[in-house]
């Protein structure tokens, strides 16, 4: 009993959960691939080999992320990217950015790239349908980032609600486990 | 660490793992006698809930293993109690993977098993202080035991995954003094106000 008080108010104690976890993030905008390797709740992972591999598993590249955890890749082509951290400890996370996401934008000429120009050079009649989809798909990535970010995070976090079920999944088998063997020692009796 | 996620392991290691993870945790099972259930179940939700806090060290994330402590308080019974918290981990938290469930179980309470039968018996004759001492170098070794059969199950897999010596030191040295100290403390004090928790459990007659 006294070390299960213990544990409960460890529990308390540690509240603002962090589950223990590697997560890549990783973000396609303008035909590169960006992003982070982080710990749910844990801060970045600092100096991790990140490994970019192609759909059939030829590995094109490998980066290493900086002290904030974060890493770019420009992609030579649109098609699916495999990326995979690895902080050289156990921990390993993956990430795809499927071919489906570089959309009509393939990867942007370099004398066009800047849509700003484009604009204010020509009327915007005269804007090709690469180019609109191209600032389309530009303006989506940007304003979904921070989305898909608070996803991962919200998606990693460890509940208090889920820490407390499972204590009480355990203490529920212990309870099968007592009622099971009551009945086998009833039954030798 | 001790986490491996699905999709890092070769086939051969995820069977080997779960094959030597059933037969452990049947082996665990059959050893616990109705009075020792509380006992295992208060452990297993201890290193349920304290495994999943996890603190930035260097350039990764450290949290605590628990291995010693349950080894000495449990002996084989270590298996069904890692067994179930690592369950419970995976399907909640999406904390290692379903399948090495059997490798991590085997990285975790391996260790904790074969040294806490060591130790056991010269602790259930030491005082507080002493017992605190064994207990916290026997924690400790079952963090180095416990880093060392992921690399090998890391290594064994692909040689994509080897493990950088300099990371796995940056972050298991710390670990394993704060698991010493977390060991210790805890076998002292349960050397002073309850010593009867520290004689192995009784096989089943």
């Amino acid at each position: 009993m006294r070390s299960l008080g213990l544990i409960l108010a460890l529990l308390f104690v540690a509240t603002p959960a962090s589950a223990h976890r590697l997560k890549l993030f990783a973000t396609l905008e303008s035909g590169t691939i960006s992003g982070y390797a982080f710990f749910v709740g844990s801060g970045r992972a600092h100096g991790a080999a990140i490994s970019v591999k192609e759909a059939s598993g030829k590995e094109i590249a490998t980066l290493t992320t900086d002290d904030n955890g974060a890493y770019s890749y420009k992609t030579p082509a649109p098609q699916t990217y495999h990326l995979t951290a690895n902080t050289g400890d156990g921990h390993i996370a993956d990430a795809v950015i499927d071919a489906a996401r570089f959309g009509g934008a393939s990867t942007p000429d370099p004398e066009n790239a800047d849509d700003d120009d484009a604009d204010s050079s020509a009327p915007a009649a005269a804007l090709s349908q690469a180019q609109i989809e191209r600032a389309v798909d530009a303006a989506v990535a940007r304003q979904v980032k921070p989305l898909i970010e608070a996803y991962e995070l919200a998606e990693g976090r460890t509940r208090f609600n889920d820490i407390m079920g499972g204590i009480g999944m355990i203490i529920g088998l212990a309870g099968l486990a007592m009622w099971a063997s009551a009945r086998r020692a009833g039954g030798k009796a | 660490m001790a986490h491996i996620p699905d999709g890092v392991l070769s086939l051969p290691v995820l069977v080997g793992g779960g094959a030597a993870a059933v037969g452990a945790v049947a082996l665990g099972l059959r050893r616990i006698s109705d009075r020792d259930i509380p006992r295992v179940a208060i452990l297993a939700s201890g290193f349920f809930a304290l495994s999943l806090f996890a603190v930035p060290v260097g350039p990764s994330s450290v949290h605590l293993l628990l291995g010693g402590l349950m080894g000495i308080v449990l002996g084989s019974a270590i298996f069904p109690a890692v067994c179930v918290a690592l369950l419970l981990q995976a399907v909640m938290f999406g904390f290692g993977g379903l399948t090495t469930l059997g490798v991590n179980i085997v990285n975790i309470a391996l260790p904790g098993a074969v040294i806490g039968a060591l130790v056991s018996p010269l602790i259930a004759r030491a005082t507080p202080a002493s017992a605190a001492v064994i207990a916290g170098l026997a924690s400790a070794g079952c963090v180095a035991c416990t880093g060392l059969l992921v690399a090998l199950a890391l290594a064994l897999s692909s040689a994509d995954y080897m493990l950088s010596a300099r990371v796995m030191l940056a972050t298991y040295l710390p670990l394993m003094v704060v698991e010493g100290l977390v060991g210790g403390f805890c076998i002292s004090f349960v050397k002073r106000v309850k010593p009867e928790l520290l004689t192995p459990l009784q096989a089943h007659a």
